[in-house]
């Protein structure tokens, strides 16, 4: 199963796609000027050609929608908003053992960062314990990249020695199985540039590419998408009296940027969430509401967007299921010891992803999809797992790690 | 959240660069671009006030929204979906030859000037002279004055007239015959215009509405015409709920066309004819009611309960007529304050809708009808109290029980023959009963 990734620039006759004999659709992402507009994903017969007509029928219904409102968005923005100050960044990624998927990060970098709307940006590599040398060789194969060496291991360990090591007011943390977008950076300058004030940004995640089964299967079950419309976040909402606790709706870790002091005087990332196994989750999800929690805006920005590789294989992915409930619940456990204003909407939360969960699960056994049935039960086990006391388990865990680097 | 009161605001975005709301407490923002009225929205004193960039995109959602309901060249007008919803006909072909957007939306919120002496506006009344007052008011505000206003006055002793006496414009009727349903028939027949636009005593107009009434009714092949029912304030956890909760008056503001389509599509579960707009704002052509009857005298407040704006629509679009909902057409409603008076009214809404499906089925012999009576409406509570278990709403008063009473009290006239056997009254062209 291999779903070819196609961009279809809208302003312009919609391309022939001929498949090749091993490919049974397309994933394909919209743009009106170069912007991002949409991303769907159409299946078809392997081998088979999708004519122009298909694709403008589709870009119909699906695209112009948004196209439109782009258009009036455009004649509505004043043009003094691109000469805006902007500070300067420094664009954090964490790594281990990934020297090959961090040289492709860095490429794709380098070529945003040419003429860069911002004030000086540096670009800082944490090399979270890798176990040889590759990455430390991978990151001096490009010019100004700063190497630093974490040898606590852990995500969180690696984002907090980044916010430490970096000197940018605003630091964007990417992971290292991401690329940018050609308009990753610009799109960060935008949001930037339109919110004064605000205390983070989150951004579109786009598939790299969706070469295999449980690839094609996770981005049609949603994947990282927060979808292609600019959003604002405060610390509560009409329309959701459980905000800002499900603050997963914000964005996802792999692509976020935060002004740096702000990070620095909320104490940093907690390092015993997003430790890497046995609990790879719940840092992003805690970072997102302790900044919604201190009084500041966060912004999601589609413009600002990273295409994600996907876990490849159904036991990656699997795993990928039971860690989100496991860091769910770590974080909620976390926040409702730690937050006690907020205890009962807390509660409530849990309450509702059980619910939720179960839901997904009945419709899903009742619709025969045995696949969604045990990804589903993955996640919930996972969730029952966070609740049982593995925040408390991680953050002995990570007492010993940092006994042993002491 | 049991916010203490929910202040209405309006905020005009062709206007408007930031919003000086202080964030102090929580407010309900109705978005206009200049007469248009494009969207509304609650907010917490967090959300508030808006940036810079929100506001700049809500006026890109909004009047992108209004640009593809409303552009002829994008693909307008819409028909209404089963779910009461526009489809989208957009074209990327027709996108790559737009330009001056913005333009395009000032024009679209310009105030016409239609001819407005063929319009007759009707208010019935039932000792509210106060809420009347407002009401007349702002009708001897508008832009460009109607042919007529009648006053039908349903109080037994005609109270209403010295209400009426204050505004020489304002003809009094006094029909003290009860019922909501006699009292608009009454209407219909004294008055003299070749439009009938109704509104309600509890209700403030727009200063526009009788030009956008008289707009909408240039294009001859409309035989109805619903509009915008706003909420005038939201002090009360009773005005909140019936809102927010309920739904209000409907919130759709954009356009749309009500024709066989939309029957065609909903009958099979009893047309929801209800989607269509409400009674405290509509209009009617003369000549319908000569071809489809007056309102049904069994239904209305003071009768089985409500519904008969809807059972009317329901006959219209049977004989192929054809309503448009225009939001532009705009009126601000007082909901009611107290809970006891909002669970009275959210019974007999019930009751009259059930009573409304039973008189449709009659006429029509829709089995549409009894599928909503005896399949949706029993799971539309089911659900509903499933919904209120799970989200466990502490300290929140129910709106189900009385919903569920007024649909019991509705069953009642599927066993009263008498009732069933009746029908609507007719009207004849020189306005005498047949």
């Amino acid at each position: 199963m291999v779903y070819r990734l196609v961009e279809f620039e809208l302003s312009k006759p919609p391309p022939v796609i001929d498949l090749a004999p091993e490919e049974n659709g397309i994933g394909l992402i919209g743009r009106w000027h170069d912007q991002l507009i949409g991303f769907e994903m159409i299946a078809a017969a392997p081998g088979s050609t999708l004519s122009a007509g298909e694709l403008r029928m589709l870009a119909d219904q699906r695209f112009a929608p948004r196209v439109l409102i782009a258009m009036v968005e455009a004649e509505l923005t004043p043009s003094s908003l691109g000469h805006t100050f902007l500070p300067s960044l420094s664009i954090a990624i964490c790594t281990k053992d990934r020297a090959e998927r961090l040289s492709r990060l860095l490429r794709s970098l380098e070529a945003v960062c040419d003429n860069s709307p911002f004030g000086p940006v540096e670009i800082v590599v944490v090399d979270n314990a890798s176990t040889d040398s590759a990455t430390r060789k991978a990151v001096e194969s490009f010019s100004d990249v700063r190497y630093v060496f974490e040898p606590k291991a852990g995500l969180d360990f690696a984002r907090n020695a980044a916010l430490h090591a970096a000197t940018g007011a605003l630091i964007a943390y990417l992971d290292d199985d991401v690329v940018v977008d050609r308009n990753w950076l610009t799109g960060l300058a935008k949001a930037c540039g339109d919110n004064p004030g605000a205390g983070g940004f989150t951004g579109l995640v786009l598939p790299y590419r969706l070469d295999t089964e449980a690839q094609i299967y996770f981005e049609r079950r949603g994947g990282f998408g927060r979808g292609f419309y600019r959003n604002e976040f405060r610390g509560s909402r009409f329309d959701n009296p459980l905000h800002p606790v499900g603050s997963g709706v914000l964005g996802a870790g792999c692509n976020m940027a935060f002004e740096r002091t702000l990070l620095i005087e909320l104490g940093g990332f907690d390092e015993a969430l997003d430790t890497g196994a046995p609990l790879p989750g719940g840092g992003d999800l805690d970072i997102f509401y302790r900044v919604l929690r201190s009084g500041r805006t966060m912004v999601y920005e589609p413009q600002f967007a990273v295409y994600h590789e996907h876990r490849e294989t159904v036991a990656q992915l699997r795993r990928q299921y039971w860690s989100w409930g496991l860091g769910m619940m770590a974080f909620l456990v976390k926040s409702r010891r730690s937050d006690r204003e907020l205890r009962s909407r807390h509660g409530a939360m849990v309450r509702w992803w059980f619910v939720d969960q179960v839901r997904t699960l009945v419709r899903a056994a009742s619709g025969l999809r045995g696949r969604d049935v045990r990804f589903g039960l993955n996640e919930l086990w996972g969730g029952i797992c966070g609740l049982a006391g593995e925040y408390d388990r991680s953050r002995s865990r990570i007492e010993a790690i940092r006994e042993l680097n002491r | 959240m049991t916010a203490p009161s929910l202040p209405v605001r309006h905020l005009d975005l062709s206007a408007m660069r930031a919003d000086t709301h202080p964030g102090d407490a929580p407010a309900f923002s109705i978005f206009w671009w200049k007469e248009l009225p494009l969207g509304m929205r609650a907010s917490l004193p967090e959300e508030l006030p808006f940036s810079e960039a929100q506001l700049r995109q809500l006026t890109a959602e909004y009047g992108a929204a209004q640009l593809a309901a409303r552009r002829p060249a994008l693909g307008a007008p819409l028909r209404a979906t089963h779910e009461g919803r526009p489809k989208q006909a957009l074209a990327l072909s027709h996108l790559l030859a737009e330009h001056n957007l913005v333009e395009e939306l000032d024009m679209l919120a310009t105030a016409p000037t239609p001819p407005t002496t063929q319009i007759s506006a009707v208010i019935c009344t039932r000792d509210r002279g106060e809420a009347l007052a407002g009401c007349l008011r702002s009708m001897t505000m508008q832009r460009s004055a109607p042919g007529e206003i009648v006053v039908v006055d349903n109080s037994s002793d005609g109270n209403a007239r010295p209400v009426c006496e204050r505004f020489p414009e304002v003809r009094h009727v006094h029909e003290p015959r009860p019922g909501l349903s006699i009292a608009r028939n009454t209407g219909i027949r004294a008055s003299r215009g070749e439009i009938i636009a109704f509104t309600d005593d509890d209700v403030e107009l727009h200063p526009g509405w009788t030009v956008e009434i008289g707009r909408a009714f240039a294009d001859q092949s409309i035989d109805a015409l619903t509009g915008l029912v706003l909420p005038a304030r939201l002090d009360t956890p009773a005005q909140r709920i019936f809102q927010l909760d309920k739904g209000g008056f409907g919130s759709t503001f954009i356009p749309l066309r009500f024709d066989n389509r939309f029957f065609a599509e909903t009958r099979p579960h009893g047309a929801h004819v209800w989607k269509m707009g409400a009674g405290a704002n509509m209009a009617f052509r003369r000549s319908l009611f000569e071809r489809v009857g007056l309102f049904d005298e069994r239904l209305g407040a003071g009768a089985a309960g409500c519904s008969e704006d809807s059972e009317l629509w329901y006959r219209m679009l049977a004989d192929g007529g054809v309503c448009l909902y225009e939001p532009r057409a705009v009126v601000f409603h007082h909901h009611r304050r107290d809970l006891v008076g909002l669970r009275a009214q959210i019974r007999s809404y019930m009751k009259g809708h059930v009573a409304a499906l039973i008189v449709q089925h009659d006429a029509f012999h829709d089995r549409g009808n009894l599928v909503r009576i005896f399949g949706q409406l029993p799971l539309y509570f089911l659900k509903s109290f499933l919904k209120g278990l799970l989200e466990g709403r502490r300290g929140q008063p129910g709106t189900l029980a009385p919903e569920i009473a007024g649909y019991a009290a509705g069953l009642q006239f599927l066993f009263r023959p008498g009732w069933r056997r009746e029908h609507a009254p007719r009207l004849v062209a020189n306005g005498v009963d047949a």
